[in-house]
Order: structure tokens, then C-alpha cells, then sequence
């Protein structure tokens, strides 16, 4: 058997940074994996220290597209605790609503991709067509389809008018049918089922010791969620069920983001129903904190997010460490893909829901006759489905 | 349930294609209210600057008006570079007058640099003479 | 309110977070007893501080058991900044040691992934500077 190395990246393969995995096989089997990474380190943390707080806002809803909108939660919520502000129910409602609106199109998204790079291309197609009512519903509510940039120091910067809940209420309808239809499809079909399940398992016991986060620590057993544990923005008042599974494998983080997925709805439904009356948007906001520092944690689409806030007073952060769910996810499950099968790496690397968008060329370095081939990370798959 | 999304599939065969023929076809729609591309209404503004402050891509620029039209004491009016604007609309909410005008238009990829400063001018035209 | 862990105290400094200051030589033992108590590693984060002349680094954890986020915070010289290495004890902690030894130049005794350019660009690994510091010039 030829000993093979594999580089997968370093385009972008997963974070908000490109990475670099580098799989080292003997023939088909996974004998070692690397993760390489500073390929596109963007230095946010040091732009946010350069920028006031205000700036800072978007600057922070700007680490990642995908999940903007609890970027920006983790950073405001820390930072109206510094600086002594409180926002009132409704904007915290209209908060809670983005952000699940954005985690029901994270979902789907890491679902689409699921599909397809299992080679399931027709339902990456109807995945991601269904997603694009979830994006309208974001743009309707917030004004863009990606960036919210709803949050503002002590409220939202737009209202929930009448017209536009009724709406979102209305075609949340059409989501949640696709969804449903979706959950069954990855529950029951039997390529999907045969090609995720026992695949890239993680034990209940080592979960903790990776120390991963979100749906990957609730596809293996452990019930912890930001959300319930260590409530913010409206969650408090809003009944939900922390989804969780035992199973711990692939198919396991798939089943458990659909069925948060499906869960989001209800919480936007009940969100919608009762929003509370009252100011939503401030008058004017505060531009200086107190001195001292806030741990801030928000449940991301994938995970604990984590903001370390550190203020010396004045109209500047002193110090703000980032540290996003894909870091620990992926870096630190370079363990999981040992004794695999080559065709399994995207599979369990897309299990982890990295960001996904630029994961695109691989290099084949055969060691012994030095032939190189570059292929897609799909077609790879592909190949190891013959 | 091994073909489970056969069934879905021929719905689909039937089915109006959901690709839209952008740009040959223009049948593209944004959302009511979406943020678009915004400008200073000059009959409102007053040059205080807080938009070009709190702007986090430095698209916002204070230029002096041309002299037959200042209209503020300060003489200065915000131009939004639109290909450095990330549309977060800080700016709109900022501004202590609600001078900013803000539209649903979306279609600004262009050759030349796109600034508001016409559509700003335009407005002291259109409007009473200073 | 406070949380007893292998006979240090934890203070309550907000809702459901815990901070306690170690001595760099107790951290291993300190973190041990967090570790017990069915946590998984959330960050190390790193923060310079010139005019004390220290760096101080924040373990933060959060416990499923507690429902809490378990803070260690140790405080190493900034001329010469080492510390332990914990990523024996839990594993997750790696990533975390080598983003801050590659941002701030602190040096991890035991973790042998430690490099630069592990996230920081080429140019900068180059000049030899660590860019989270304050004085670093980036």
C-alpha cells in the first residue's frame, strides 16, 4: 500500500480562516491528520482594540457571515455590561428572532452541504433553494439577507412593525414544512444513513476533554446548551427543549442541528406571538464603558461562542479575545478521523460545520511514484464511494 | 425508504424553474426595507460629521459644498463611497437630523467609483434655494 | 456567593462566572480540580499588560455539572513569559496554548506543537513580533 499525503486546503477548507488539513493514508485508510492554519489570520482581534465600541459592533458581526448576528450579540451583550445599559424586552425578542432565524439557515446550509459532499447534489439543490426563504425571512426582519447589523448598544436599530410579523408568522409556515421534510429524508434515507452513521464518532467521555462545542458535544450525549444554561436575550422566557443524542457519530450531529432547526421555529413562533409592547430602538447611545472586563457567551449555530471583553474605560476596547466554536471544533478533532476511510474525511470534517464556502481543492501526492493529481474535495469523495 | 426523494424530484419536474434569470430577465426583488444604497439629504443635514465618525469601513468623507450652495454653517456634507460601504446603515441610524434618505436599490456594481454626492447635490436642486 | 475547588475560592464576579488568581506554579493543580468537575475548555486568553509589566492569561472553562464558566487567571512576567503547559491534562487545551503563544509570545512548558505561524502571517512571524502585544508595533 502506498503511503499517501494528502493536503486538504489550504483554500479555505473550514473556518473563518483557510486551513489546511493534512491527512497522511496508508492506501485508503486515515492514519494521521494535521490541521495547518494562518493562512488569512485577519486580525480582528487587534482591529477591535483600534476601533471605538460603536465601530466595534460591526466590526465583530463581520468574523463571520454565517453566524453575524450572534457575533454581534456576544459582543454588544458584553459590552452593555460595561457600560451600564439594559435593552428593553422588545428589542431583546426581535434579537432572540434573528438569531434563530440565522441558526435555522446555518442548519440547512450545513445540511445542503452534507448532501453534497456525499454526492447527494439534488438535495443540496432543493436544500438550498428552501434556505433562501429563511434568508428572505432575515432580510425582511433586518433589512439585509446575510449582515443583520440589527444590534445597537440598549435595543435593535429597527423595529418589528405589524405588517412584516404577520409575514414572518406566515411563511415561517412554508419553513418549517420543508424542514420537516428534510429531517425525514436525513433520518430515513438509507445512503444517507449508511454513509454518516458510525462515522467520526466522538465518546460522551472524550467529548468534554476535546472540549468541542455545540452540536457536536450534543450529538455525543452531553445536554449543554448556551442557551439554557447560561440564558441571554429573551431565552429565559421562551420554553425550548435542549436537542441531544447519544449516538455520537456524523449522522448523530446532522439529526440534532435539524432538529434545533425545527426547535428555532417554535421558539420564533412564540417569539413572534408574544412580542412585548414598548421602545424597541434607543434614542441615543452610549459610547464610553467602565473599566473591567465580561465574559460574554452566546450559543452560535455551532456552538459556544466566546467573547473576553476587557475595558480600561474610555472609548476603546483594551483587549477582546474571539475565540469561535470552528476553532475548537475542528482543531481539536484531529483525532476523530484516525481509522477512517480517505472518502470519510470531508464527511467528518463537514460534520463539524465549519464554514464551509471556499472548501474546494485537494492535492493527491502519491509518495512512491511522486504523481500528483488535484481533485476536488467532492470528486475525493466521489472516488471513495466506487 | 430507499427512494425517498423520488418522489420529490418528479414534483419537481413539473414545477416552475426556481433559478431567476437575473440580469437577462430583471424579475429580482429584495425584501420591503432592505438597505440599499443611501444618501444625505441636504435640506436636512448639518454637517455634524457623526456619520463620518461612527462609520466602521471609512466610506463616509466630509466634502465642503460647492460655495453658491452652502447650506449649513459648518459647510461640509457627508459623501457615502459605495465601494467601500458595507451598508450596516450606522450612519442612518446615527444621524441626530434623520437626513439620510435611504432606498431599496441594490444594483451598484460599476466601472467608475460610485459615490452619493450627486444624489446629495440633487436634493438642494430639487429643493427650496438655499 | 463562591465555589470551593480543591480548597480555593472561586468569587462570583457576575452571574454564573467564577474567577480565582493563581501562582503559576499552583495553575496545574488548580486547573486539575476544574477539570474534575465535567468541564471542557473554553479559551485561553491572553492579555498584555505593559505597565504592570506581567501578562495575564485567563483559563476559561465551563462547567456542565455547575453551569458555570470556571475562570483561572495566572499572571507570568512579560520579559520572560512562561508557564506549565496543560494540555496533558485536557487535551482541547492545545489549540488554545499555541494561538497564544503565536499572538503573545508566551511560552507553554510541555506543549511541543508550540510554533510560529500558526496563525499569524508569514511577514510578521518574520520580524520576529508578537502582534497582540501592545507595544508590538502591528
Amino acid at each position: 500500500m502506498a503511503l499517501v499525503e494528502i493536503p486538504i486546503g489550504p483554500q479555505h477548507p473550514a473556518l473563518h480562516e483557510p486551513v489546511m488539513l493534512k491527512v497522511r493514508a496508508d492506501g485508503e485508510d486515515v492514519i494521521g491528520v494535521e490541521v495547518n492554519t494562518g493562512y488569512n489570520h485577519r486580525g480582528v482581534e487587534k482591529l477591535l482594540e483600534k476601533n471605538s465600541w460603536v465601530r466595534g459592533m460591526y466590526i465583530a458581526g463581520r468574523v463571520c457571515g454565517i453566524c453575524n448576528a450572534v457575533h454581534t450579540q456576544t459582543y454588544v451583550q458584553g459590552v452593555e455590561n460595561l457600560m451600564g445599559v439594559e435593552p428593553p424586552p422588545r428589542a431583546n425578542y426581535i434579537r432572540t428572532i434573528v438569531m434563530e432565524l440565522e441558526r435555522i439557515h446555518s442548519h440547512m446550509l450545513i445540511s445542503a452541504v452534507m448532501a453534497e459532499v456525499i454526492g447527494f447534489t439534488t438535495l443540496f439543490m432543493l436544500i438550498m433553494r428552501d434556505r433562501e426563504k429563511a434568508m428572505y425571512l432575515k432580510e425582511l426582519v433586518t433589512g439585509n439577507r446575510v449582515h443583520a447589523d440589527i444590534h445597537v448598544f440598549g435595543g435593535v436599530k429597527r423595529d418589528l412593525d405589524e405588517v412584516r410579523r404577520s409575514r414572518v408568522l406566515d411563511e415561517l409556515r412554508r419553513v418549517e414544512e420543508r424542514l420537516k421534510y428534510y429531517r425525514r429524508v436525513f433520518e430515513t434515507d438509507y445512503t444517507i444513513v449508511r454513509r454518516l452513521s458510525e462515522v467520526g464518532r466522538i465518546k460522551k467521555s472524550d467529548a468534554l476533554k476535546l472540549s468541542v462545542v455545540g452540536p457536536t458535544l450534543r450529538g455525543s450525549g452531553v445536554r449543554s446548551d448556551v442557551r439554557f444554561e447560561d440564558p441571554y436575550a429573551a431565552y429565559p422566557e421562551i420554553p425550548f427543549s435542549v436537542i441531544y443524542r447519544d449516538e455520537g457519530d456524523s449522522w448523530a450531529r446532522m439529526m440534532v442541528r435539524l432538529d434545533e432547526a425545527l426547535e428555532s421555529v417554535n421558539m420564533i413562533r412564540y417569539a413572534l406571538e408574544r412580542l412585548p409592547q414598548g421602545p424597541a430602538v434607543p434614542k441615543a447611545i452610549p459610547r464610553t464603558a467602565r473599566p473591567g472586563e465580561v465574559f460574554s457567551r452566546v450559543e452560535a449555530p455551532r456552538g459556544e461562542l466566546f467573547y473576553h471583553i476587557v475595558s480600561a474605560g474610555g472609548t476603546n476596547p483594551y483587549r477582546v479575545k474571539i475565540r469561535t466554536p470552528s476553532f475548537l471544533n475542528v482543531l481539536n478533532t484531529e483525532s476523530t478521523y484516525l481509522g477512517h476511510r480517505l472518502a470519510d474525511v470531508p464527511v467528518i470534517l463537514a460534520s463539524y460545520d465549519p464554514c464551509i464556502s471556499c472548501m474546494e481543492r485537494v492535492l493527491v501526492v502519491d509518495e512512491r511514484s511522486g504523481r500528483r493529481v488535484y481533485m476536488s474535495l467532492k470528486e475525493l469523495a466521489q472516488v471513495g464511494f466506487g | 425508504m430507499r427512494l425517498s426523494l423520488l418522489g420529490e424530484v418528479l414534483k419537481n419536474i413539473t414545477r416552475r424553474a426556481s433559478t431567476i434569470k437575473y440580469p437577462v430577465a430583471r424579475e429580482l426583488t429584495v425584501a420591503p426595507g432592505s438597505r440599499g444604497r443611501h444618501y444625505a439629504d441636504l435640506t436636512k443635514c448639518t454637517g455634524c460629521s457623526l456619520c463620518a465618525i461612527d462609520c466602521p469601513a471609512n466610506a463616509i468623507a466630509m466634502e465642503k459644498l460647492p460655495q453658491p450652495l452652502k447650506h449649513n454653517p459648518r459647510g461640509v456634507f457627508p459623501v457615502v463611497d459605495y465601494g467601500k460601504c458595507v451598508f450596516c446603515y450606522q450612519c442612518v441610524f446615527v444621524c441626530p437630523v434623520k437626513a439620510y434618505v435611504t432606498t431599496e436599490v441594490f444594483e451598484m456594481a460599476d466601472y467608475s467609483t460610485d459615490v452619493s454626492r450627486d444624489s446629495s447635490l440633487s436634493t438642494l436642486q430639487s429643493g427650496e434655494s438655499p | 456567593m463562591s465555589l470551593t475547588l480543591c480548597g480555593r475560592a472561586f468569587k462570583e464576579v457576575a452571574p454564573r462566572r467564577y474567577v480565582a488568581t493563581v501562582e503559576a506554579s499552583e495553575l496545574r493543580r488548580a486547573i486539575e480540580a476544574v477539570v474534575e468537575e465535567e468541564a471542557y475548555i473554553s479559551s485561553i486568553s491572553a492579555i498584555d499588560m505593559p505597565k504592570e509589566g506581567k501578562i495575564e492569561l485567563n483559563y476559561v472553562f465551563w462547567s456542565v455539572k455547575h453551569r458555570a464558566a470556571i475562570v483561572v487567571k495566572v499572571a507570568v512576567d512579560r520579559s520572560d513569559p512562561v508557564v506549565p503547559s496543560i494540555s496533558d491534562i485536557i487535551p482541547g487545551a492545545v489549540k488554545g496554548e499555541m494561538e497564544a503563544h503565536d499572538l503573545m509570545g508566551v511560552v507553554f512548558e510541555g506543549n511541543r506543537s508550540l510554533r510560529r505561524g500558526f496563525l499569524a502571517s508569514e511577514d510578521v512571524v518574520v520580524r520576529g513580533v508578537y502582534p497582540l502585544k501592545k507595544d508590538s508595533g502591528v
